[in-house]
C-alpha cells in the first residue's frame, strides 16, 4: 500500500477516525499497532511475523539488559540483539551478493566455484525497522535511556505504519516517550500535516513519477544515447529521487503528526548543500546521523590521527552504501561519497589560512558538490557495473556512441524545478496559508488537491527507498 | 518544494489552533468544505478538458475524426479484429461483389467490451456523415482488466456509464439475481469492485489529465505505428505457430468442437449490444456483429432477436481454412494469409446479407 494510492487514504481515514475516537491511550496504541501490521501484510503478510520477531528480540532483549547485573552480561545481551538484526538483515539482503561475490573472487582466482544464489524475497523495509530496533537496544545498552516495560510500546515504535518502510529512521529514545503519554487533538498542527503531506504528495506523484521513465529509459541502456541525453537521465534521476524519498518522508511525518506523533526531520534542501559535508547534514538526515552515533563515533570518530578519523569515514561510507542494497555499486556510491568527505575536509586545512581561496570556492562550491553527487547517483541508480560506465563517461568526458535522443530540450524542466525548489528554501510557500481561516483553507485545499490530480501520472511507481 | 521545512522549522512555536477548529461540529463542517471543493473543483476541470485518451486509440480517433466522411465502414473491435480484417481486401472483395465499399480498421489491442462501447460513443459522436455499416466485434462485457496495458489504458473509459455496466456485471454475472445474492457476491467480487470504482474515481479526480511528459514520450511513436503501413487501421500479427502450439492447438480445437454448446452473450454486453445498435441506426448506419475465429467454438447468440445481422467465424468446421495452424498466429490471431481469408470471407458474407431484403 502506497501513500499516495486511493486505498491509503481510506484507509488513514479509517485509522484516523477510530484512533482519536479512543480515549484510552493503550487502546489506541492497539489500534495502531493493528493497522501497522495490516499496511504491511498489504505488502506480503508472512513477513508480519518476522516484524513481530524483531519487536519481541529487542523486547526482551531491553529487558534482560537492565536485569544483567554485569557490563558483561549487559554486552551479551547486545551481542544477540546486533546478531538478530543484523542477521536478518545479512540473510534478506545480503546473502546472494555475499555468494556471488566470492564466486566471483574464487573465479579471479582462477578457482571456478559453482554456487547457487537462493530465491529471496527481500521484506520491504527491513533495512529501517532493524536500524529502529537496533536504536533501542543500543541506547538501552549506553544506559542513554531505560528498559521499556511495555512489549505494547516497543511493537508500536517498530511497526509504527508512517515510518516503517522507508523511514525516517526513528530513535527510540525520541519515539518512545511519546508513545506513554495520551496524545491531544488539539494539540495537532492539522494545517501544518495536511500541507506538508499534499507538498509530500506533489513530489512523488507529479514530480518523481513523472520523470521516473526518463531516468529508467536512460539507465537501462546508457549506451544507446547522446552525451546530452547523459545529463538529462542522471539529473531528472537526481530530481526523481530527492522527490520520491522527501516525499515520502513528508508523507510520513505528516500521517504521525496527525496522529499526534513527531518524526524527525530527513531533508533539508540537499541540492543547495555548499559542500559535501554540508549534503549529508541535509540529505537523508536520519540515515546519517544514525551511523554517525552508533557507527563512526564508536569507531573512534575523528578523536585521532588524520588517517584514522579518514579511515573512519571511509568505513562509514561504504557501510552506508552497502546499507542499500547488497551490489558493487552502492558499495562505489558510498566510497565516492566517502571520498568526497575526506578531500573536503583535507580542502578545509589547506585553505583555513587562505582567504582569496575563500572566495573562488564561494562560486565553486555548490556546483562542484552537485555535479559530484550526480556523479555519485550514477552508480546508485545503475544496475551494475556494465550500465554505470557508460554513462558516467557520457555524463562527465561527453563521450558516447549512442545516437538516440531522450529529449534534451527537457533541460529546461530542471531549471524549473530548481528554480521553484529556491523559491521555497526562501521561504515563498512557508506560511501564508495559515493566516486564512479555517473554512477557507479546507476549501483551498480541496481545490488545490484536485488541481494537483491532473499531474498525476495515472500508474502507481513504487517509492525507491522500499527496496532498500 | 520542501515545505515541510518551514513546517517543521514552526514546530517550536506552534500557532494557536484556530478557535473554528475546536468543536467537533466545526470540524465536520470543514471536512465537507474541503470535500465538496474538491468534488466542485474535480467536475469543473472536468468539464473544460477533454478526457486523456491513451496514445494508441487517440492516433485511430484523431486519425477517424479527420477522415470522417471518406469512409462508409467501420470495424471495432479488439486485436483480433485489428490484425485480422484488412480494410484494403475487404474494399477489394465488395468492389468486386458490387457493393463497394471505403473502410477502416478501429480494432485496438484488448478492446473488449465495455472499453469498445466508450470507443464507439466516441466514434458516433464525430457524426461521420457517410458511414453506412459498422462491425462490431461481438462477446461478453469484461470485469478483468489487462494488467500489462497500463492504468492509462484502464482509466479513460471508466465514465460512469461503463462503471456501472461492469459492477453490475461483477456482482451478478449471469443477471437476474435477487438482491441477497448480490450482496453475497459483493466479498467474492470486492478485487473488481474496488478496482473499477478506485479507476472511476481517478477519471472523475482527472488524475493524469496534464500529465504531459509521458504523454510527450508516447504519442509520437505511437500514432504511426497503431494506423497500419497502409493508414487504414489494420497491421500484421506475426508469423504462424510452431509445430509445437500447432499440435496442441489442433487437439484443443478438436476438444472445442466436440463439446461446443450455444452460448447466450451476457445480459449485460446484449442491453449494450442493443443500445449501440438503436444509436448506429440514428446516424443512418446499419450494424453487423461479429465474432472472429476464436479457438472458442460454441455458437454465440443475442438473447431473443438479435439486434443486427450476426456474423460468426468461430466455427472449425464451416471455415476449416481460418482454423489451419499455417495460418494461425494462437487462439485468437491470424496470420497474413489467414487475415486475408477471413477477410474475404466477411466481405462476401457481409454482401450476401446486405443484399437480404
Amino acid at each position: 500500500m502506497l501513500f499516495v494510492e486511493f486505498r491509503f487514504f481510506w484507509f488513514f481515514l479509517a485509522v484516523f477516525a477510530v484512533y482519536w475516537s479512543l480515549r484510552r491511550n493503550d487502546s489506541r496504541k492497539i489500534w495502531l499497532l493493528i493497522c501497522s501490521y495490516i499496511f504491511y501484510a498489504a505488502w506480503n503478510w508472512k513477513f508480519v511475523f518476522l516484524l513481530m520477531a524483531s519487536s519481541a528480540l529487542d523486547y526482551v532483549v531491553g529487558l534482560m539488559m537492565t536485569r544483567s547485573k554485569t557490563r558483561g552480561a549487559r554486552r551479551g545481551w547486545l551481542i544477540v540483539s546486533l546478531c538478530g538484526n543484523l542477521g536478518t538483515l545479512a540473510f534478506f539482503k545480503y546473502c546472494n551478493f555475499f555468494i556471488s561475490s566470492a564466486a566471483a573472487l574464487l573465479e579471479w582466482l582462477g578457482l571456478p566455484a559453482s554456487v547457487h544464489t537462493l530465491n529471496i524475497i527481500i521484506p520491504v523495509g527491513v533495512s529501517f525497522y532493524t536500524f529502529h530496533s537496533m536504536s533501542y537496544t543500543i541506547d538501552v545498552y549506553r544506559g542513554k535511556m531505560r528498559a521499556v516495560s511495555s512489549l505494547l510500546d516497543v511493537a508500536c515504535f517498530i511497526g509504527f505504519f508512517p515510518q516503517m518502510v522507508a523511514g525516517p529512521i526513528v530513535r527510540a529514545s525520541a519515539f518512545l516517550p511519546q508513545l506513554r503519554s495520551l496524545r491531544k487533538f488539539s494539540d495537532v498542527d492539522v494545517r501544518g500535516a495536511l500541507v506538508l503531506f499534499l507538498t509530500g504528495f506533489i513530489k512523488k506523484a507529479c514530480i518523481a513519477d513523472a520523470v521516473a521513465p526518463f531516468a529508467d529509459r536512460y539507465f537501462a541502456a546508457p549506451w544507446n544515447f547522446t552525451a546530452a541525453s547523459a545529463w538529462v537521465g542522471v539529473l531528472f534521476y537526481a530530481i526523481q529521487i530527492y522527490c520520491d524519498f522527501s516525499g515520502y518522508t513528508d508523507m510520513a511525518i505528516a500521517c504521525a503528526r496527525l496522529l499526534g506523533y513527531e518524526l524527525p526531520i530527513n531533508f533539508r534542501f540537499p541540492y543547495f548543500a555548499q559542500n559535501i559535508s554540508d549534503f549529508w547534514h541535509r540529505w537523508h538526515i536520519s540515515l546519517s546521523s544514525w551511523l554517525r552515533d552508533y557507527l563512526y563515533i564508536p569507531l573512534g570518530g575523528n578523536r585521532g590521527p588524520r588517517w584514522f578519523t579518514y579511515r573512519n569515514i571511509m568505513i562509514t561510507m561504504l557501510l552506508g552504501g552497502l546499507w542499500h542494497g547488497g551490489a558493487w555499486t552502492f558499495v562505489i556510491w558510498g566510497g565516492l561519497h566517502g571520498t568526497a568527505l575526506v578531500l573536503h575536509r583535507e580542502w578545509v586545512r589547506l585553505i583555513e589560512q587562505r582567504p582569496q581561496a575563500h572566495a573562488i570556492m564561494r562560486w565553486l562550491a555548490w556546483p562542484l558538490t552537485v555535479y559530484w553527487v550526480c556523479v555519485a547517483w550514477i552508480f546508485f541508480r545503475a544496475v551494475d557495473l556494465p550500465h554505470a560506465l557508460p554513462a558516467l563517461r557520457s555524463f562527465v568526458f561527453f563521450q558516447s556512441a549512442g545516437t538516440e535522443d531522450l529529449g534534451t530540450w527537457m533541460l529546461w524542466l530542471v531549471a524549473v524545478f530548481a528554480i521553484v525548489h529556491w523559491l521555497n528554501s526562501l521561504g515563498w510557500f512557508s506560511e501564508w496559508w495559515r493566516r486564512a481561516p479555517t473554512p477557507a483553507f479546507a476549501a483551498g485545499y480541496g481545490c488545490a488537491a484536485a488541481v494537483v490530480l491532473l499531474f498525476v501520472p495515472p500508474h502507481y511507481t513504487p517509492f525507491i527507498y522500499f527496496q532498500f | 518544494m520542501a515545505v515541510h521545512n518551514r513546517v517543521a522549522a514552526t514546530d517550536q512555536a506552534r500557532p494557536e489552533q484556530d478557535s473554528g477548529t475546536r468543536s467537533f461540529s466545526s470540524r465536520v463542517v470543514c471536512v465537507a468544505t474541503g470535500f465538496a471543493a474538491l468534488i466542485a473543483t474535480s467536475a469543473l476541470l472536468h468539464a473544460l478538458f477533454p478526457p486523456a485518451i491513451p496514445a494508441g486509440v487517440a492516433a485511430k480517433l484523431k486519425f477517424f475524426t479527420e477522415h470522417k466522411n471518406e469512409f462508409d465502414t467501420l470495424f471495432v473491435g479488439t486485436s483480433a479484429i485489428y490484425y485480422s480484417v484488412s480494410p484494403e481486401i475487404f474494399d477489394r472483395t465488395t468492389r468486386e461483389s458490387g457493393l463497394p465499399t471505403r473502410s477502416f480498421n478501429f480494432g485496438i489491442d484488448a478492446m473488449h467490451p465495455p472499453e469498445n462501447f466508450y470507443v464507439l460513443e466516441q466514434i458516433l459522436k464525430t457524426k461521420p456523415r457517410n458511414l453506412k455499416w459498422v462491425f462490431l466485434e461481438t462477446a461478453d462485457v469484461q470485469t478483468k482488466l489487462h494488467q500489462e496495458l497500463g492504468t492509462e489504458r484502464a482509466v479513460y473509459w471508466h465514465d460512469w456509464p461503463r462503471t456501472a455496466l461492469t459492477l453490475r456485471k461483477a456482482l451478478d454475472p449471469r443477471g437476474g439475481a435477487k438482491w441477497y445474492i448480490k450482496i453475497s457476491r459483493l466479498w467474492l467480487a470486492r478485487r473488481d469492485l474496488a478496482t473499477h470504482l478506485a479507476l472511476f474515481a481517478k477519471r472523475f479526480a482527472n488524475v493524469g489529465r496534464f500529465d504531459f511528459l509521458s504523454s510527450h514520450r508516447d504519442r509520437a511513436d505511437t500514432a504511426e505505428s497503431e494506423l497500419g503501413p497502409k493508414r487504414d487501421g489494420y497491421r500484421l500479427a506475426g508469423d504462424a505457430m510452431s509445430a509445437e502450439n500447432a499440435a496442441s492447438f489442433q487437439k484443443r480445437l478438436a476438444q472445442e468442437i466436440t463439446g461446443a454448446r450455444p452460448k447466450q452473450i451476457d445480459p449485460y454486453a446484449n442491453e449494450a449490444y442493443r443500445n449501440y445498435a438503436r444509436q448506429i441506426r440514428q446516424i443512418g448506419a446499419e450494424p453487423f456483429f461479429v465474432v472472429t475465429p476464436l479457438i472458442f467454438q460454441s455458437p454465440i447468440s443475442f438473447r431473443e432477436s438479435p439486434p443486427g445481422p450476426l456474423l460468426a467465424f468461430n466455427d472449425g468446421k464451416t471455415y476449416p481454412m481460418l482454423f489451419d495452424p499455417k495460418v494461425r498466429i494462437d487462439d485468437a490471431h491470424l496470420t497474413r494469409e489467414g487475415a486475408e481469408e477471413f477477410t474475404r470471407l466477411l466481405a462476401q458474407e457481409f454482401v450476401r446479407r446486405a443484399r437480404r431484403p
